[in-house]
């Protein structure tokens, strides 16, 4: 096929354009549902005409605009295993290192029960154990820790705190937040998980009820640590605030605006 | 702030063709660093097409299937992997739009001389900067019209008739236009 001899005809006659222009009018999307389908066909039978469209493809495809971003919603992400014949839940042996972390009952027993300090001592303690994978990958049994009677959320400054899952889309916890309003600190537990493909890091935002999003900064993948609420948002760590990670470009969001996904939530339910 | 570990992601900063590697080899797990790290992308890109977000959530999930089934396809030496999907998803989504009822009336298109750059987030810097920079120096020798109705259909997924009636032209010398632009991007693009 030459397309430099292209007559007239090819541009706006009734004729079939050339096999190039025609892959090239399949990549821009003008094409009607039937004449869609026809290419389509040839696609899978065609090899010459398949590299005709992968080659239009290369060429448009920076027209895409992939810098918006929309909030997926968590249903998704089961259904698309679903939709591959996999459990709606990962419970692999493929991710038996992290199994225990993603096992409901575990989290509802810790969120529910344990204490931030529990937590910590759980989380930070045998972190060693976890990389020598020398946990029960499968077992949801709550490890070794006591169940703490639930805690009245009451004057003890010592008291523990309770703890605010910040989930992933699908359910699954990414950290653990234990908010300490009298002192204004977040302990944020991380469920340890890969760092983003991307190379971007995750920021804590507080958000009020009918408020804006306020960064608390960068937060850890794989390490427990205290972070510092500004006395000016203290007021603002209350019950029924949401805090939330994004993922964000390294040194932080710029300009304190959030610009990547939301990768994990949580209400704060009790302080 | 915390002493926090970085990984030594800076060689390779959207790491999105190692994934689909991993996935083309059968990996789960990277198949759902690879949703969470661009189903948000791949989802706007199709609401964009569909207008839609109950429709986008659906095609996405087709997306996202088709994803793990054509991996294997990607050739990191011929197209950025972030492009590379979101061409799936355009795919997709358009596929979608074919199917249902004709759309009501579609916005008409400004024949703007000066066409407001769209995508130039920081989070553009996926699709490589020199490809979208050469292809926005080929557009902008396109005149306004073809310009702006390749756009146009790129980015909505209208159809030939669609397009000739949102400029109220007839349909010959609208794919005349835009068959015409397309060469010459293509020769633009080739030289």
């Amino acid at each position: 096929m030459n397309v430099r001899d292209l007559h007239d005809q090819d541009f706006d006659g009734p004729e079939p354009p050339s096999a190039d222009l025609l892959a090239g009018e399949y990549v821009l999307g003008v094409l009607d549902a039937e004449t869609r389908r026809a290419v389509q066909r040839r696609i899978e039978h065609d090899p010459g005409f398949a590299r005709l469209v992968i080659d239009w493809e290369h060429r448009l495809s920076s027209l895409t605009d992939t810098g918006s971003l929309t909030d997926v919603p968590p249903h998704l992400w089961p259904r698309i295993r679903s939709r591959l014949g996999w459990p709606a839940v990962d419970s692999s042996n493929e991710t038996a290192r992290t199994g225990l972390w993603q096992s409901t009952g575990f989290w509802r027993a810790a969120t529910g029960l344990a204490a931030a300090a529990a937590l910590a001592a759980i989380v930070i303690g045998p972190m060693g154990l976890l990389r020598d994978d020398a946990l029960p990958g499968s077992g949801p049994g709550p490890i070794a820790v006591e169940p703490t009677p639930p805690t009245p959320a009451v004057e003890d400054p010592s008291a523990p705190k309770p703890v605010t899952t910040l989930a992933h889309d699908d359910g699954s916890p990414g950290w653990l937040a234990s908010v300490d309003q009298d002192k204004g600190t977040v302990l944020m537990v991380p469920v340890p998980s890969p760092a983003d493909a991307e190379g971007r890091v995750p920021e804590l935002w507080l958000i009020p009820p009918g408020g804006t999003a306020k960064s608390l900064g960068i937060v850890s993948i794989d390490r427990s640590h205290t972070v510092k609420v500004p006395d000016t948002l203290r007021d603002a760590l209350a019950k029924g605030a949401l805090l939330a990670i994004t993922l964000e470009p390294v040194g932080g969001a710029p300009r304190g605006v959030a610009t990547g996904p939301i990768i994990a939530k949580g209400a704060i339910v009790t302080l | 702030m915390p002493d926090l570990r970085t990984d030594n992601t800076a060689q390779d900063p959207s790491g999105l063709d190692a994934l689909l590697v991993e996935v083309a080899g059968g990996s789960r797990n990277a198949f759902e660093s690879l949703y969470r790290a661009t189903s948000s992308k791949l989802l706007s890109v199709c609401i964009r097409v569909l207008s839609d977000r109950t429709e986008a959530e659906d095609v996405l999930q087709e997306v996202f299937t088709t994803i793990w089934h054509k991996a294997h396809q990607f050739d990191a030496t011929r197209a950025s992997p972030i492009a590379w999907l979101a061409m799936i998803a355009r795919n997709k989504a358009i596929d979608r739009l074919r199917a249902q009822p004709a759309r009501g009336v579609l916005a008409p298109i400004e024949f703007a001389d000066d066409i407001a750059d769209s995508g130039a987030t920081p989070l553009q810097t996926a699709v490589s900067a020199d490809e979208r920079a050469r292809l926005e120096a080929c557009m902008s020798q396109l005149d306004a019209r073809r310009q702006s109705l390749i756009r146009a259909a790129f980015f909505d997924g209208s159809t030939y008739e669609e397009l000739a009636q949102r400029i109220a032209s007839p349909l010959g010398s609208v794919k005349s236009w835009i068959r015409r632009g397309l060469l010459q991007l293509r020769g633009c693009l080739e030289s």
